[in-house]
């Protein structure tokens, strides 16, 4: 048989398998794309080519009825793992300058000698982030939103990077016969609480979760009050509230006195 | 095979026979196998989901569908109920899930990040939430009660504190508690 004589209407061996793989080629389309779609129960397809390209995978906007819209103001800040990666030398010099205005309260090298939260070392992305919403009302805060609004995109932008580079206190819990709190070390999985330092840093750190370690006690207290009453709201799709909620007002001291503890040496700086 | 002389022609009818055995054996294999799947698949709803439908996970928060104040269950018109959730490292939101007995439930969820799973144990409710995409399933609750719904795909470090409730109440219960707000959850 030459090679010739195989690809021929002739041959009934070719006709019959490409027959029969045509028929099955059409058989499963019909099949896959007309009857599994509409043998699905709680689907309706307006048209046999609506079923077509939802099973073909088109991807389609479901016009979904009009959304319950916040009547308070959510954070419009998109936060990226990726975000203010690498700052040039000149943006964290800008942003040297731009912070002799924020020293009287965050401190003159971004350790705060008041309850106002400490800077120096912070994530850049938390700054940036709380800076915006501060400006927008996402976040509130009668001392501090007057500063942030007449910021603008690009100042922001390098305050976050000049507060980043600044040295910041290093995680300090000295042994006093304590163990670290459960709810730090372990979280409470049962509660839906993940451990603090998953997110704020001590272990990993999701983006735009702000370090706390030498943040004030009654800061952080504060903070974590605010998000279990709902009273701070910016944190995105309730990722921080969710976990202050659930924790007891025994836990929120013990966190705040935990986190607060700082080394001897900056205490000394800080205090005169 | 051609060429082989007659002395082969016994064997030759063997092995044509064993070949159409065997071919015929892996027809059937064949036709079993795709069967059972259809079979599992229209019986079972082990369907994959209908609809591809997208979302940005990055803007969910700022506004649509599952902007933070539309999360939750919503009573559709048509007398089902629409549940809207998103996973996120490492919550679910909302916490908890309030759903009534009873009723099609129509639940549509994505994450914010990475790929979450999402199962409610006791049911066969299972899937996985990947960012960019919202899963859909449909479920329906006979008995009121709770279940745990644990993120069942890890999702980084903090992955096992992810855990929500789906609380499932008294059908008019639920519908009761519509009349006044617009979207249900059962967080405290
Ligand atoms: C008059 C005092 C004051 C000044 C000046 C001030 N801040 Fe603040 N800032 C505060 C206080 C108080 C808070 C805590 C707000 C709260 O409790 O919600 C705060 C919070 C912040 C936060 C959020 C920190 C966090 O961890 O969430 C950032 C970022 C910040 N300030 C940046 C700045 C920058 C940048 C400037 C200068 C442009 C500035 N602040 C000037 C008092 C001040
Ligand atoms: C899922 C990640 C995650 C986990 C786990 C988490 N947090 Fe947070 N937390 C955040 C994020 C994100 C923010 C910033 C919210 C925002 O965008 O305003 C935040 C903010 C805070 C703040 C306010 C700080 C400031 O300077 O504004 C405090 C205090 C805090 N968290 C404490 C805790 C404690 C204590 C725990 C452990 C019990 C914890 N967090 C666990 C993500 C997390
Ligand atoms: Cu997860």
């Amino acid at each position: 048989m030459s090679a010739e004589s195989v690809f021929s209407l002739r041959n009934r061996w070719f006709i019959t398998a490409v027959g029969i793989t045509a028929g099955l080629f059409l058989l499963t389309a019909v099949v896959g794309l007309i009857v599994l779609p509409y043998a699905q129960r709680d689907v309706t397809f307006t048209s046999i080519w609506d079923a077509i390209c939802s099973a073909a995978g088109v991807p389609q906007v479901r016009s979904s009825a009009a959304p319950v819209q916040p009547d308070f103001k959510v954070s419009t800040v998109v936060v990226t793992a990726s975000m203010l990666g690498q700052p040039s030398q000149e943006s964290i010099g800008r942003g040297a300058t731009l912070a002799q205005q924020c020293a009287i309260c965050h401190g003159p090298v971004g350790v705060s000698r008041a309850d106002s939260p400490n800077l120096a070392g912070q994530y850049a992305s938390a700054i940036y982030k709380q800076l915006k919403d501060f400006t927008s009302g996402a976040r509130v805060n009668a001392i501090m939103t007057p500063f942030a609004v007449s910021l603008s995109e690009q100042d922001m932008v390098d305050l976050s990077a000049y507060y980043a580079y600044l040295p910041r206190l290093p995680a300090y819990h000295p042994e006093q016969g304590k163990p670290a709190p459960r709810i730090v070390v372990n979280g409470a999985p049962m509660r839906n609480i993940a451990a603090c330092g998953s997110c704020h840093g001590a272990l990993d750190n999701k983006a735009g979760s702000p370090w706390l370690e030498g943040q004030s006690a009654a800061y952080i207290r504060t903070q974590l009050q605010a998000f279990a009453s709902g009273a701070r709201r910016n944190d995105i799709s309730q990722q921080m509230r969710n976990i202050a909620r659930q924790m007891t007002p025994e836990e929120i001291d013990e966190v705040a006195q935990y986190y607060a503890s700082q080394p001897p040496q900056s205490r000394r700086a800080s205090s005169e | 095979m051609t060429s082989s002389p007659h002395i082969h022609d016994d064997g030759a009818a063997v092995a044509a026979r064993a070949e159409r055995r065997w071919a015929t054996l892996s027809i059937v294999i064949i036709v079993v196998i795709a069967g059972v799947a259809a079979f599992a698949g229209i019986h079972q709803a082990t369907m994959p989901q209908v609809r591809v439908e997208t979302a940005d996970p990055t803007t969910l928060h700022i506004g649509g569908e599952f902007v933070e104040t539309n999360l939750g269950s919503a009573a559709e018109p048509d007398g089902t109920v629409t549940v809207r959730a998103i996973g996120q490292r490492y919550s679910f939101t909302p916490q908890c899930i309030l759903v009534p007995t009873d009723t099609p439930i129509t639940l549509r969820a994505t994450s914010s990040d990475v790929v979450h799973g999402l199962l409610i144990q006791g049911t066969n409710v299972n899937t996985m939430l990947v960012p960019g995409y919202v899963s859909v399933l449909t479920a329906r609750f006979e008995k009121p009660g709770e279940h745990l719904m644990p993120c069942q795909e890890f999702c980084s470090i903090g992955h096992e504190g992810m855990w929500a409730r789906v609380k499932v109440i008294d059908k008019a219960a639920f519908m009761n508690m519509t009349s006044n707000r617009r979207r249900l959850d059962c967080v405290e």
